[in-house]
């Protein structure tokens, strides 16, 4: 018998079964598992067909049995926890569903094949081929996601190992409130247990495994994950926020006025533009200046100036 | 078992779970139409059959086993009552369908977005993962940096299949450049969106930046989407995965923890004393050269030569502007 038969008898047998089964009664019971010539044969087949079938988000139970003298451990697979839930979706809105599984990237495949199985009762068309001219990437694909996410629908504690920025690779307990997606970059919010605040992390970042905790948590009521994380790169970090006031010549003032609206500004000689640029992070404002190249200028606080001007005149002399 | 052979294993099977409740709800569907819908040739299909023909409950007599008949090509499955209802969402499809539907129902002119709303309800409530209604919800997706003035002008231009005039800021070039485009699709990546196009001046297949478009109006121009494109194509263009790097230079341990996190960087090599070797395709020589003065001195022997000459050559004249 070849092993996919065998995983679905085992599938049928334990949705179908009103009491755990043990281990025994599976390899007496079910077609394929009686193939094996002894008991650790056996076992080493079960574990790895459990191992795939939880891979696949199928709930096998492992759940204590009373049997007497027998063996303690039993295995089911709960049909309430097994099905897909009614979602009653009216056409239109499985249609436009199906829309956006099929116009996102990083992801696609996950997202098309959950809306196929949301369209089990659409005997219509053949699903898919809808014709979108635009994709986003929503990078879903992320192995981590998917744990990550199921421990905040469980409410389920996580410890992770995580590489800060500065390179530092720390073990942290988190209880997870949310998870956001920003510009290509996951982040996983949540109360962070040893600093007893709310912290972001993000998912790329977090290395190893995801290793679920006992207990649980509440998330308080109307928390926001996505004010948690921070704003613009200029604005993250150590440091007082200060406000900078940044000239941009005639040249750019389209993309000021286009992307920087919630800024304050004023006219500048030749048809330029100066803004108030919040920021606490010196060289992280320099550095986005000078992807600007040489039509914009930092005129306050002098600080800035000069840290640019140092930065430029190191610069300079490793290239020498 | 391989990686390779386990996922075939996995997704067959998952073929076959939802094939089953499929075929339970639609007696009498053809061969045919199951092959369309889940997208495998009839001979596949019809060894999935026969395969579940074969499986069933504990017993395994006639009446345990599912019963699958095939009856002038049409197709009947009994006795499996069990597998009448799909398998529910794996935490990562939940996830990927529900950020992409999020995602998705914020865009400008996209006439399904209260359907979509609605239906991500529908999903939320039953995942458990939102609407409690305040607006908040454990997922949050936001595809842009922020709102971008030109994107409804894009859709209105794709979808009436019009050719666009650009007032465009070229990068590599620091200045900003007339373009006549074909639009032919839009990509959200990173943060920005993109149009992708045919650009008539320089006569090839061009990706735009939608915040570095000054000007953008719709012709009367027809301009026809090309039947093979497929956005989906360009999922790895943002990472250049298939260019020729021509720019290379070495970064200190330093700069090295972040830099492949920004920078889609073709490859990488540690040396000696911790530094990085990267090599990248460049954006053009005025894109390079602002790249090496933002990472300082955190950067070495930057290739080709003409690079750091740009660099240099900005450099002054920003220390110049700051001079005092």
């Amino acid at each position: 018998m070849r092993r996919i038969e065998r995983l679905i008898n085992l599938i049928a047998a334990l949705l179908e079964t009103s009491r755990p089964l043990t281990a025994d009664q599976i390899r007496d019971e079910i077609a394929g598992y009686g193939e094996q010539p002894n008991f650790e044969a056996f076992r080493r087949a079960f574990e790895r067909d459990k191992e795939a079938l939880r891979a696949m988000g199928i709930p096998l139970e492992v759940v204590e049995t009373d049997a007497l003298g027998g063996e303690p451990e039993g295995y089911i697979i709960p049909k309430s926890k097994y099905y897909l839930p009614e979602l009653d979706l009216e056409p239109d809105e499985l249609a436009a569903l199906r829309l956006a599984a099929e116009a996102i990237a990083g992801g696609s495949e996950q997202a098309e094949a959950g809306v196929m199985k949301l369209s089990v009762d659409d005997g219509g068309a053949p699903w898919g081929g809808a014709r979108v001219t635009w994709s986003a990437d929503v990078a879903a694909e992320q192995p981590l996601l998917g744990p990550l996410y199921s421990a905040l629908i469980d409410r389920a504690p996580v410890a992770f190992s995580y590489r800060a920025a500065t390179g530092e690779e720390k073990k942290r307990e988190l209880e997870p409130y949310g998870l956001v997606h920003r510009k290509g970059n996951w982040y996983l919010v949540g109360r962070d247990r040893d600093r007893d605040a709310i912290r972001a992390f993000k998912v790329s970042r977090i290395s190893g495994r995801i290793e679920k905790l006992e207990g649980g948590y509440e998330i308080p009521p109307g928390f926001d994950a996505k004010e948690h994380l921070s704003g613009e790169a200029w604005e993250i970090g150590p440091g007082e926020k200060e406000t900078a006031v940044i000239r941009f010549d005639e040249p750019l003032r389209w993309w000021v006025e286009q992307n920087m609206t919630q800024l304050q500004r004023r006219e500048a000689h030749d048809g330029g533009l100066e803004v108030d640029v919040p920021f606490t992070n010196t060289d992280a404002l320099i550095s986005w200046t000078l992807g600007f190249g040489e039509e914009i200028e930092i005129v306050a606080p002098a600080e800035a100036r000069a840290a640019l001007r140092d930065h430029l005149a190191q610069r300079q002399g490793t290239v020498s | 078992m391989s990686q390779d052979a386990a996922g075939r294993l996995g997704r067959r099977l998952q073929r076959i779970l939802l094939l089953l409740p499929y075929a339970i709800r639609h007696p009498g569907v053809t061969v045919d139409e199951l092959s369309l819908k889940f997208g495998v040739d009839k001979l596949e299909l019809m060894d999935d059959l026969n395969l579940v023909f074969m499986c069933g409950l504990p017993g395994y007599g006639p009446g345990d086993l599912i019963d699958v008949s095939i009856e002038e090509d049409k197709v009947y499955v009994r006795m499996a009552d069990y597998f009448s209802a799909p398998l529910r969402l794996s935490p990562a499809e939940a996830l990927a369908l529900y950020a992409g539907g999020a995602a998705t129902a914020d865009l400008p002119e996209m006439k399904e977005a209260d359907s979509l709303r609605r239906a991500l309800v529908k999903l939320g409530r039953a995942l458990g993962i939102a609407g409690n209604g305040d607006g908040t919800s454990g997922i949050n997706v936001r595809l842009e940096d922020r709102p971008d003035a030109h994107l409804r002008t894009m859709q209105r231009a794709l979808r009436e299949a019009k050719q666009v005039q650009l007032e465009y800021w070229s990068a590599s070039r620091g200045a900003l450049t007339k373009r006549a485009v074909d639009p032919w699709g839009l990509v959200a990546a990173l943060g920005r969106w993109y149009l992708i196009g045919f650009d008539h001046s320089s006569d090839e297949e061009r990706m735009f930046r939608l915040d570095r478009i000054k000007e953008a109006s719709v012709t009367d121009m027809a301009a026809p989407v090309p039947d093979d494109f497929d956005p989906d194509r360009y999922k790895g263009a943002f990472s250049d995965r298939d260019a020729t790097p021509n720019l290379s230079f070495e970064i200190s341990p330093d700069v090295s923890r972040w830099f492949e996190d920004y920078y889609p960087v073709a490859r990488s090599t540690i040396l000696d004393d911790e530094w990085r070797k990267v090599e990248l395709v460049s954006s053009g020589e005025r894109w390079a050269a602002t790249l090496v003065l933002r990472l300082g001195e955190g950067v070495r022997d930057v290739q080709p030569k003409s690079v750091v000459k740009e660099a240099a050559r900005l450099a002054s004249a920003i220390a110049a502007r700051h001079a005092n």
